[in-house]
């Protein structure tokens, strides 16, 4: 313990650079990992932001949300069996603004609901983002399938869908645009989620794997985020091997004087924790930083949960990668050293 | 009343295919307080008895018998626990710590040889020993700042400062100037007479042959005995 302690100072250069090596790659991780999550975040928030629940969908509709459509009768049963059920509908789609520019939207209607805002007719609220677009409270705005305009009544943040700021919008208006009475999808809140004949049950996890261009997606970026950490991983192992490799013929000569390897391996471990919590504390905060820092186009979300997963994650690495490593120390000979001259 | 004693200790080093017999059946008695010097042409194989003996390589052939324990009979972890117990070692270089200071190399032997002193025991050892080898201002120094003379005299220091049995020292003197030599071997001889360390030591030097009680001659893999 002390003696790995010692090292640290009496080589703070060596130890410096390891640190920051160290301190990189595991920001260079977590930034990449929060753009990766906030482009995720960004695709679905509006189903992002739910509680856990239970997604219900039309059996024949194969797991395609839009081909999936809950009677008025349906409903009601639906209603005996949880009183807080959710119906919702979700159609892409535009909206032209008074300069006949055309925004694309996620329009999303529901019944029933305690999460998102409820819509007069005629009304619409949107996800902040679009305010960037230059549309503000009390415009009017509308779509080629309704011969009434609908008035933006106020902006909600984190609702989208499909990378798409939602539109929440009345039903009668859905109606209208799409012509169909029904809904898509029943959603209930919590654990409880009993079986109904007919229809696929989802978590949202799940409901979101169904979304092809949010599980697409999702794979690449899953990808891009372990490759990142295998990599360090690699760099981990090479760096702490090098460091291991100067230090063979010191490894020689305390083992010759007697020293147990177990204490070598102990040092070199207490060194490793040292510099590796360091670099993560520092990631971790600037990571964070970051996070606030980004601008709003930049979708970048990597909650300290998260952070400190990886920063775990980074700690396993770092201790398989110094580990094997090390295994030069229980194979260095005292002779080898004593024979190598030395200080 | 011996020691240390070697019967018929043999080496060969295995060069690709060919092996080289370096050491062809070596006996030896070291007694208990005795300095043994050991001599010899370049080559003849006595950095390798010293290491054998020390525990630091393993014979291919004979016996080691150290307070009648038979060290080649015994596994790694026994031998490592003899040697940070009860052997000191000096070698031609000092071969410090680098990342250690003086005071912390000797703490470091009294971690390793497992002592059950005193906090108040363990302080006054190190300032004893520090003040025999002359290096109590240097207590701080890191090895890269002292001279030869002054890391071999941490190294003796440190070789004897948990007061070992057998102390192996190869050719302690042969990076010092004849000035420093003297030093070194007044050094070690005054310390392993106190404590009665039994010394086994390489040696080069014929100036570092008069401290010694017995000089032992090697040639060819076997010791010459006069006569
Ligand atoms: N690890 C080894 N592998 C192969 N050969 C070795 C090894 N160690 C020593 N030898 C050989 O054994 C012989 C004796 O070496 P040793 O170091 O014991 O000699 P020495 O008497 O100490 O010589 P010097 O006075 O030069 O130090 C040499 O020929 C050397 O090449
Ligand atoms: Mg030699």
């Amino acid at each position: 313990m002390k003696m790995a302690w010692q090292e640290i100072m009496k080589s703070k250069t060596r130890y410096l650079i390891l640190g920051a090596i160290i301190f990189l790659i595991s920001l260079l991780t977590m930034i990449i990992s929060g753009l990766a999550n906030g482009l995720s975040y960004d695709n679905a928030s509006l189903i992002k932001e739910l509680p856990a629940g239970t997604f219900y969908m039309e059996e024949e509709a194969e797991g395609q949300y839009n081909f999936s459509s809950l009677d008025g009768e349906t409903m009601e049963e639906v209603e005996t069996v949880s009183s807080e059920v959710m119906f919702l509908s979700i159609q892409m789609g535009e909206i032209e603004d008074a300069d006949e520019k055309r925004h694309s939207v996620a329009f999303v209607s529901t019944a029933n609901n305690d999460y998102f805002p409820s819509i007069e007719t005629g009304g619409l609220v949107l996800d902040a983002s679009i305010m960037e677009e230059g549309i503000t409270a009390g415009d009017g705005v509308t779509n080629g399938m309704l011969d009434h305009s609908l008035t933006v009544d106020e902006f909600v943040e984190h609702q989208k869908f499909s990378h798409a700021p939602v539109a929440f919008i009345n039903h009668d208006d859905f109606q209208r645009m799409y012509s169909t009475d029904d809904f898509q999808l029943a959603f209930i809140p919590g654990d409880e989620a009993p079986h109904m004949d007919g229809y696929n049950q989802f978590t949202n996890d799940e409901f979101l794997d169904t979304l092809p261009s949010y599980s697409a997606e999702q794979l690449s970026l899953n990808m891009i985020v372990v490759f990142l950490f295998v990599i360090s991983g690699m760099l981990f192992g090479i760096f702490f091997y090098m460091i291991n490799v100067q230090k063979i013929a010191t490894y020689g000569i305390l083992k010759a004087v007697g020293v147990k390897t177990s204490k070598l391996f102990k040092m070199m471990w207490v060194q490793m924790f040292i510099i590796t919590v360091i670099a993560l504390l520092l990631s971790v905060a600037i990571s964070q930083l970051v996070g606030i820092v980004m601008p709003e186009g930049m979708p970048f979300l990597l909650t300290i949960d998260s952070a400190s997963m990886m920063s775990l994650v980074f700690l396993v690495i770092g201790f398989i990668g110094s580990t094997a490593s090390g295994i030069q120390i229980s194979k260095v000979e005292p002779m080898q050293a004593i024979n190598q001259g030395g200080i | 009343m011996s020691l240390l004693t070697i019967n018929g200790l043999e080496k060969t080093f295995k060069h690709g295919s060919t092996e080289e017999k370096i050491l062809k059946g070596i006996d030896l008695d070291l007694s208990k307080g005795d300095m043994t010097a050991l001599v010899g042409a370049s080559g003849s194989g006595k950095s390798t008895l010293l290491t054998i003996a020390a525990g630091l390589q393993e014979a291919t052939g004979g016996e080691i018998i150290f307070d009648s324990e038979n060290l080649t009979a015994l596994d790694d972890e026994q031998v490592r626990e003899i040697r940070a117990k009860r052997f000191g070692f000096v070698f031609q270089q000092a071969h410090l710590v680098p990342f250690l200071t003086v005071q912390e190399q000797l703490e470091l032997m009294l971690d390793t040889a497992e002592l059950k002193w005193s906090k108040e025991e363990r302080r006054q050892e190190i300032e004893d020993i520090l003040e025999k080898v002359e290096m109590q201002h240097h207590r701080d120094s890191y090895p890269d700042s002292l001279s030869g003379g002054e890391k071999q005299r941490v190294a003796i220091a440190r070789a004897v400062i948990h007061q070992p049995e057998i102390l192996f020292a190869d050719e302690p003197t042969a990076s010092l100037d004849s000035k420093r030599s003297k030093e070194v071997m007044r050094l070690l001889t005054s310390l392993t007479k106190e404590s009665s360390i039994t010394v086994l030591m390489v040696t080069h030097d014929e100036s570092a042959l008069e401290y010694a009680d017995y000089t032992v001659q090697m040639k060819d893999g076997l010791i010459e005995y006069p006569g």
